[in-house]
């Protein structure tokens, strides 16, 4: 589902060039939960970046859901990133004058994937299946953080993409709350989905299958978790 | 309704404060383009169709010794004439209280058909009795009198005769009397004699078949000819243009204020877009999120867009109300400053269509660069968007920021100012618009006094008579000169006159048969005189030496085909043609086409020694001196025809462009009022976007007072910054206004004078403005706790 080849990416900056990521090779398959770790600044979220095609490369290739990203044009990216992608953030990034059913349905709205008059009892759907639909009608900040997080999730399957990206999904969470959200990463990996969270959780076990270490812009490590 | 939509709606709603200064800056702006497009398109329609309605001559011959009806039947024969009435026009005065007043006396024969120049019965019928006439409906004010009242008429021997006002009449071919200080009667070649006068219908004003002035001149001077070789003098042709004598002044300047007042909605739509594109800049975040839940830049710069016409759309319709009620105002003002009465009040069919099209098209075409802007940011740019200017010093340009120095506060403000340059410059691009076009209104309007000021300050008479007949210089001067309270006299010549061509023919003239509009005078006043101190505007004034030399007016010079100084100019008095040497020309404020000369000249008129006019000065009571100067003259044996106040002449400039000056103000207060708005919605923006900001000021320990000083002296510099700007770019916008209003005017365009009021004011206003509206942000940001303002998105 994903694969990543030789992959760089430098910035600029005043002082000359930064490397954030040099020479990454990386595959995940469809079902697969792999957990990017590593200390600040070396390159995870760079890299999570570059799978959502919201950065691009400055090397190598990266093909994600059957697109090579690094030849695509920038325009037709977020039409594809709808469809072919899911993402979840550290903060949640509900929009706050929505409500979370509508947050849900705004994937659907942006892609069409969804007739309009479906959208309203697959987003109620989702919902439930992250455990709030109960708090359908409510504005994100009537919700609490472990509760905003599972409305991105359910936001982030709005479009059955093939793959889930997760920035720090668990770093503004409680650790019961966190627990529950890797559940659920976890569940949606078994469902089928490419899996890939960025994070600093030390014990994973029971729910990533790999675990990728990134140390100054390298893999470093890329093994599989015990369970 | 789609997610996408209820977000647009709800934003807005959150934002209620500043859409409601978007729509009231639009609806503002609207309601100046729907006045005018109102008052343009009605009045402009309604005076072509009253002024055709009255079936103009197309031209008009002033044939010596009068037409009579076998003569007229003949020219009515002539090719291209389909018809042709004999008139007569006679200019004397009539007694209202103390007071002497003007009065232009129409002759028209009982039998005529009253098919050509047509006027319409009030009240009374035509003809009137011997002792009777006709008033234009809005010469009562100047008469003062009514319907059944008497008017003291004065005869060419000066004798007033009672004359009775029978009924009223309404001639929308001329400008209302009050504007032009002068009573209108219609009356009998009979009625005419009662008084004195010699009846003879000396106007002879044909209708042609064809309207285009080509064909007009060329029928005209072929009727001429016919005349001249029948033995008849022609002393002037008149072809003035098919349409009212107001027309090109109302449409030019109506035209004017529609395009200032478009401007005003382009600064509407200025102050939209910045205002969207702060409340975008907020949104940063959330586009990135947008996007990455697959929204298309296309389909975001939809929904914003979407955003912009509503809140257009709404202020277009809110502005139909106050568009109707200003439109219709200035329409019925401007059609009473024309005498064009208003018998249809609807638009044409596109003036709505046209309203609506530019309150929607225009904020759209403004908004549209920074929303695409916004619309356009990458997902990682977007996601980057923390909220407290984590790029500021990164650009080349911004390390020279840190080298501001002052104040602790001062220092932080102006960095503060200074470091986001694209909003600065948009702040003080909508702040320089407005001030720009609030000054340049103020500027024209004193441009305009001064100029009127000081064209009456060059004249140093207080009033001037014209005697019925010339008179010996001498016994002028000595008779004026024993009045009290006469402090100088200076007796004159002065001559209807008609340009003529260089062989001597009588030039076919394109003006109007009313004796206000097109009036040519050769006057020859004492060389030095101490009356008339004209500024000259190419070659010299007259010397004594100047036998044949002439000095020319703005307007005289635009009649005589524009000559230069060294020219030959041909005149024609009474059917003799002199020629004299231009020697240069000057500004005259007010006054028709005149040629000044010297006395020596014109002694082919009029007797050497003798003169028709006097100019006095006075002290005290101007009106009541002039009044025993009268009594003086008449007691000398002398009639006088007619008496002036300089203050009268005063009256009727400034009548002229009254309502005009007054748009020009209301406008330039529109312009303010929607700068200001769009200052105070920027700057409330800007500080509202640095929330976060003061969140971290705060949490290292600066106190809200603190933060409210830094805020509000950063809007300060930016009143005063914008306020510069705007003064500065005034300067040329009022050259311009003052060009095309002087031109309309006075055929000269209005010296650049600056309105110190309007300077100091827009300086206080914009300064104050800025202040106040920094500091309710400003407050509204210190009110909320360190935690609220550092998770402020």
């Amino acid at each position: 589902m994903i694969r990543v080849h030789d992959l760089a990416k430098t910035y600029p900056m005043p002082g000359g060039e930064f490397p954030a990521l040099t020479g990454v090779d990386i595959s995940v398959e469809a079902g697969e939960f792999v957990a990017v770790v590593g200390r600040s600044g070396s390159g995870k979220t760079t890299l999570l970046n570059l799978l959502a095609g919201i950065d691009r490369p400055t090397a190598g290739q990266i093909r994600v859901a059957g697109i090579a990203l690094h030849e695509v044009p920038e325009a037709r990216l977020a039409a594809w990133r709808g469809r072919a992608v899911g993402l979840v953030f550290q903060f949640f990034q509900l929009l706050p004058t929505l409500t979370v059913a509508e947050n849900v349905m705004l994937p659907m709205d942006f892609c069409g994937t969804v007739p309009a008059r479906r959208r309203r009892p697959l987003a109620l759907e989702l919902l439930s299946r992250v455990g709030i639909a109960d708090h359908a009608d409510k504005v994100p900040a009537g919700l609490s953080g472990g509760q905003q997080q599972r409305a991105a999730i359910a936001r982030a399957l709005a479009n059955d993409p093939p793959v889930i990206l997760a920035d720090e999904p668990t770093g503004n969470l409680d650790s019961s709350t966190a627990e529950a959200v890797l559940g659920l990463f976890r569940d949606l990996a078994r469902a089928g989905k490419a899996v890939v969270m960025v994070t600093h959780e030390r014990d994973l076990s029971g729910y990533a299958d790999r675990l990728v270490t990134l140390v100054d812009g390298r893999v470093a490590e890329d093994v599989a978790v015990s369970a | 309704m789609r997610p996408r939509t209820v977000k647009m709606w709800r934003d807005l709603s959150a934002a209620r404060g500043r859409v409601a200064v978007m729509i009231l800056a639009i609806t503002v702006a609207m309601s100046g383009v729907g006045a005018l497009l109102i008052a343009r398109t009605v009045i402009v329609r309604e005076a072509e169709a009253v002024y055709a309605g009255t079936n103009p001559a197309s031209a008009t011959l002033e044939v010596e010794g009068g037409v009579d009806a076998a003569l007229l039947a003949q020219v009515r024969a002539r090719p291209g004439v389909t018809d042709a009435v004999a008139r007569q026009t006679v200019l004397t005065r009539v007694r209202v209280g103390d007071q002497w007043r003007r009065m232009l006396l129409f002759v028209i024969a009982p039998d005529d058909p009253m098919r050509v120049a047509k006027l319409r019965m009030e009240s009374g019928a035509w003809p009137p009795a011997d002792g009777e006439l006709l008033m234009e409906r809005t010469a009562g004010p100047v008469l003062d009198a009514a319907v059944g009242d008497r008017l003291a008429v004065a005869g060419p021997s000066g004798a007033t005769t009672e004359v009775r006002i029978a009924g009223t009449v309404y001639d929308a071919a001329l400008a209302p009397a009050g504007q032009e200080s002068v009573g209108y009667g219609y009356l009998t070649p009979a009625g005419l004699a009662r008084l004195g006068f010699t009846a003879s219908a000396d106007e002879l004003r044909i209708v042609t078949a064809e309207r285009d002035e080509a064909t007009v001149a060329a029928t005209a001077t072929g009727v001429a000819a016919w005349l001249t070789n029948q033995g008849r003098e022609v002393h002037l042709i008149q072809v003035p243009p098919y349409q009212h004598p107001h027309h090109s002044q109302s449409e030019t300047i109506t035209g004017m204020f529609l395009a200032f007042a478009i401007a005003a909605l382009v600064l509407a739509g200025v102050l939209v877009a910045a205002t969207l594109g702060a409340m975008l800049a907020a949104q940063t975040r959330q586009i990135g999120i947008m996007k990455t839940v697959g929204a298309t830049t296309g389909q975001l710069l939809r929904v914003y867009l979407g955003a912009v016409a509503a809140i257009a759309a709404t202020a277009t319709v809110l502005a139909v109300v106050p568009a109707l009620l200003a439109g219709y105002g200035l329409t019925g003002l401007v059609a009473e400053m024309l005498n064009v009465e208003i018998t249809n009040r609807a638009t044409p069919w596109w003036a709505p269509a046209a309203f609506f099209a530019v309150g929607l098209v225009v904020p759209l075409a403004v908004a549209l660069v920074p929303l695409v802007r916004a619309a356009r940011i990458t997902v990682r740019s977007a996601l980057d968007e923390h909220g407290a200017g984590t790029r500021v010093g990164t650009r080349r340009g911004d390390r020279w920021l840190t080298r501001l120095r002052g104040g602790r506060l001062s220092a932080l403000a102006l960095r503060n100012l200074l470091r986001r340059r694209g909003r600065l410059a948009l702040t003080l691009a909508l702040l320089a618009a407005g001030g720009a076009m609030f000054t340049s209104g103020l500027n024209s309007s004193a441009a305009w006094r001064s100029w009127v000021d000081d064209g009456m300050a060059r004249r140093a008479y207080d009033a001037q008579l014209r005697l019925a007949a010339p008179a010996s210089v001498d016994t002028i001067t000595r008779a004026a000169s024993v009045v009290d309270g006469v402090i100088a006299v200076e007796p004159f010549v002065s001559l209807p006159a008609t340009p003529a061509s260089a062989d001597g023919q009588i030039e076919v003239e394109r003006t109007y048969p009313d004796d206000g509009h097109g009036r040519f005078l050769l006057a020859a006043l004492p060389v030095p005189t101490r009356m008339v101190d004209f500024e000259v505007t190419a070659g010299r004034w007259l010397q004594a030496a100047d036998t044949d030399g002439v000095v020319l007016n703005q307007s005289a010079v635009s009649r005589l085909g524009d000559p230069r100084v060294g020219d030959e100019v041909h005149l024609a008095v009474d059917g003799v043609v002199g020629r004299w040497r231009l020697v240069g020309t000057v500004a005259e404020a007010g006054g028709p086409a005149t040629a000044y000369t010297s006395p020596q000249s014109v002694t082919r008129f009029v007797d050497p020694g003798t003169a028709n006019m006097l100019h006095i000065v006075t002290a005290g009571d101007t009106a009541a001196v002039t009044g025993a100067v009268e009594g003086a003259l008449t007691s000398a044996g002398l009639t006088v025809g007619e008496s002036m106040l300089t203050e009268d002449l005063r009256t009727a400039i400034d009548e002229h462009v009254a309502i005009f000056i007054g748009t020009l103000l209301a406008l330039a207060a529109l312009m303010a009022a929607v700068g200001i708005l769009g200052l105070a919605a920027t700057m409330s923006i800007t500080v509202t976007q640095r929330t976060r900001e003061y969140g971290i000021m705060q949490a290292i320990g600066a106190r809200p007072t603190v933060i409210r000083r830094m805020v509000v002296l950063e809007g300060t510099v930016t009143g005063l910054l914008g306020s510069l700007v705007a003064i500065s770019l005034g300067v040329p916008l009022s050259i311009l206004v003052g060009e095309l209003l002087g031109r309309i005017s006075f055929g000269l365009p209005l010296p650049l004078r600056l309105s110190p009021g309007g300077l100091v004011g827009w300086l206080l206003l914009s300064i104050v403005a800025a202040a106040a509206a920094s500091l309710v942000a400003a407050h509204r940001a210190a009110r909320l706790t360190v935690r609220e303002t550092l998770t402020y998105q």
